[in-house]
């Protein structure tokens, strides 16, 4: 049986489908107690690689493991993971309550568990209403409810906010958080960072099948750069300065303003005043998450940014 | 593998196939039995006219007391149970459609044990159709039959018998088809033109090749044995010693041509549902759920 470890452990798994390579070479882990965001563009494989973590689909090579075990060897998976992988594996003539009730005959629990768990999702009201009937935000919520059942140990979740509305999403951030905090584990994909960024605390980021970057979201924000973007009255006079003081990535912008990294706005105003250049204008700028990503999973099929969206390219430090 | 059986019975009864499906089958089956006691009763006035003396000296009884009906209650289980057939035919391909089968997996402990829980109760759903179609027939030819062409006691305890297994084997048929082919029109489109259509122009065939005894061994074939095959042996019991040839004209009647003994059309039915049924569960189980 399994360790009850609550582990995820996903390792060099990679799943081809006839000539794409849909997954290569895949690693990373997933602990319990925080929730980690499974981010990469449209096809990177998120959705595979969930599907071959809960042997719905057949890996290629490699292994993917819950409890540290495949899960075919999970004995009653429902009570060890609950995965919510599209808003559409519903028989639109069965109500909610109907398909809630079977799947909870398969787990094994109460049928007191299914109205349970629309409660807990906001569908007590449509329980006896077919599901044929329901918007997509509603189906989202009772996939969710499905997936909770079995009152599982892992939680795996592919797309989730798709389709939700933003009090969905605020719920569904809260929800999330608390039941990491219980000490269970969270794993939820999306292609957007900015969606997840205020539920996860892990991130592990994959574009093209491969891992671009994995750890704490924190140590990703903190390798976010700063510039200072300057308007002096002397451009040459400020970057000679400046160059003195030992700051050695200077821009100029097209603008007639100067980018200057490394230093923060203050140090660039007490280096003007010494120069005796004046500062009309001085402003900081961070590099936000969601351009981060983009750089680390861009060039599958978006097109590159226009020069002047993109100012300045920066190189990842991960592969 | 109980919780999983619970789960399968929830998931046929919370929708209306069930019935949608029941509802023509118990027309389907009505009709037939109406229709085979007026057949008879005509068959029977015809046989009694005085023409046909000989044949009746071959039976032994009068025309009267030949139990025609059993023929055309043969042939009325033998069509009805095409639509418990579509019943299972649409246990898995729906659920592939429908992508309903992903939360069917994560939710068994194996693929296999889903299968086999969803079989267990489509063999259930298999023997309830079966019992309508047999109380259906037996209204229909009740009403237009006369007592003399009707079976005795024994008679229709074994008709509801082997009605019972043919709806079990064809509704059997039907899942391992619908696991083979993961499309419910496809499957369904499939077995009706294989039951009604195809095996029939084999017969044919088989027949001018002079190798009949093939056909006792084909799917729809078997099926027919196992109802054709008590309906001539119930007939005969009533009948006086019947020559083989007049034996094999009984047969055909009966929709039972080159069959084997009830029993072992039985097995050669079961035969084919399982190996259809093996090679749907190995599709099953090694299919990627996208
Ligand atoms: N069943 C399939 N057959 C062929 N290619 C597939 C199949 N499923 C996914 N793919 C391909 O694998 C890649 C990854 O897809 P997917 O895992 O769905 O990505 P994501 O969920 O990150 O958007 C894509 O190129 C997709 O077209
Ligand atoms: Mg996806």
């Amino acid at each position: 049986m399994h360790d009850g470890s609550g582990l995820i452990a996903v390792q060099n798994l990679t799943k081809q489908f006839g000539p794409v390579t849909a997954v290569q070479n895949l690693s990373f882990t997933v602990s319990p107690g925080s929730v980690t965001g499974f981010l990469g563009p449209n096809g990177a494989g998120k959705t595979t690689t969930l599907r071959m973590l809960l042997g719905l689909v057949k890996p290629t090579g490699g292994t993917a493991t819950i409890n540290g075990r495949p899960f075919h060897q999970l004995g009653q998976p429902g009570r060890v993971v609950g995965a919510v992988l599209e808003a559409q594996g519903f028989h639109p003539a069965r109500s909610a309550r109907n398909h809630l009730r079977v799947y909870a005959a398969a787990i094994g629990v109460p049928d007191a568990q299914a109205d349970q768990v629309m409660g807990l999702v906001g569908l007590g009201s449509a329980a006896d209403r077919k599901v044929g009937g329901f918007s997509l935000g509603m189906k989202q919520r009772l996939a969710l409810a499905t997936a909770l059942l079995g009152d599982p140990q892992v939680l795996v979740l592919d797309e989730p906010a798709n389709g939700l509305d933003p009090e969905g999403i605020a719920w569904l951030r809260t929800f999330l958080q608390s039941y990491a905090r219980m000490g269970r584990t969270v794993l939820i994909s999306s292609h957007l960072l900015a969606e997840v960024e205020q539920t996860v605390d892990q991130v592990v980021i994959i574009s093209r099948g491969q891992t671009m970057f994995y750890g704490p979201l924190d140590q990703l924000r903190q390798s976010q750069q700063r510039r200072v973007l300057v308007q002096p009255s002397d451009i040459n006079a400020l970057a000679n300065a400046l160059r003195t003081a030992g700051v050695q990535v200077i821009e100029q912008l097209p603008d007639g303003r100067l980018a200057v990294s490394g230093v923060d706005s203050r140090q660039v105003a007490d280096i003007a005043l010494q120069a005796g250049v004046s500062v009309y204008g001085i402003q900081e700028e961070t590099v936000d998450l969601e351009r981060l990503f983009f750089q680390l999973t861009s060039g599958q099929y978006a097109g590159y940014a226009p020069a002047q969206q993109n100012p300045y390219q920066q190189q990842g430090g991960w592969a | 593998m109980g919780n999983l059986v619970g789960a399968e019975l929830r998931k046929t009864t919370t929708t209306g196939l069930w019935w949608g499906l029941l509802i023509p089958t118990a027309v389907l089956a009505l009709g037939w039995g109406l229709a085979t006691g007026l057949l008879g009763q005509f068959f029977v006035d015809f046989a009694s006219s005085g023409d046909v003396d000989e044949v009746s000296d071959f039976l032994g009884v009068t025309p009267d007391q030949w139990k025609v009906s059993l023929f055309g209650m043969a042939r009325a289980i033998n069509i009805s149970t095409i639509f418990p057939m579509v019943f299972g035919a649409m246990a898995i391909s729906s659920e592939i459609s429908r992508r309903t089968i992903t939360t069917t997996f994560l939710t068994a402990p194996s693929r296999m044990h889903a299968l086999l829980a969803k079989m267990l109760v489509y063999v259930l759903w298999g023997a309830i159709y079966g019992l309508a179609i047999m109380a259906f027939v037996s209204i229909g030819v009740v009403i237009t039959s006369d007592a003399g062409q009707l079976p005795d006691a024994g008679g229709w305890a074994m008709l509801t018998l082997v009605c019972v297994l043919s709806s079990i084997l064809m509704t059997m048929l039907g899942v391992g088809v619908g696991a083979l082919i993961p499309n419910v029109a496809g499957a369904v489109v499939l077995l009706l033109l294989y039951f009604l259509v195809i095996e029939n122009v084999l017969h044919g065939v088989l027949a001018y090749l002079e190798v009949p005894a093939v056909i006792g061994f084909l799917p729809n074939g078997s099926i027919n044995g196992l109802t054709g095959a008590v309906a001539v042996d119930l007939f005969l019991s009533s009948a006086g010693v019947v020559p083989t040839e007049i034996e094999d004209v009984l047969r055909a009647i009966a929709g039972a041509a080159g069959a084997q003994d009830w029993w072992l059309s039985g097995i050669v039915f079961l035969a084919w549902a399982g190996v259809v049924f093996a090679g749907g569960w190995a599709v099953t189980q090694s299919k990627d759920i996208t």
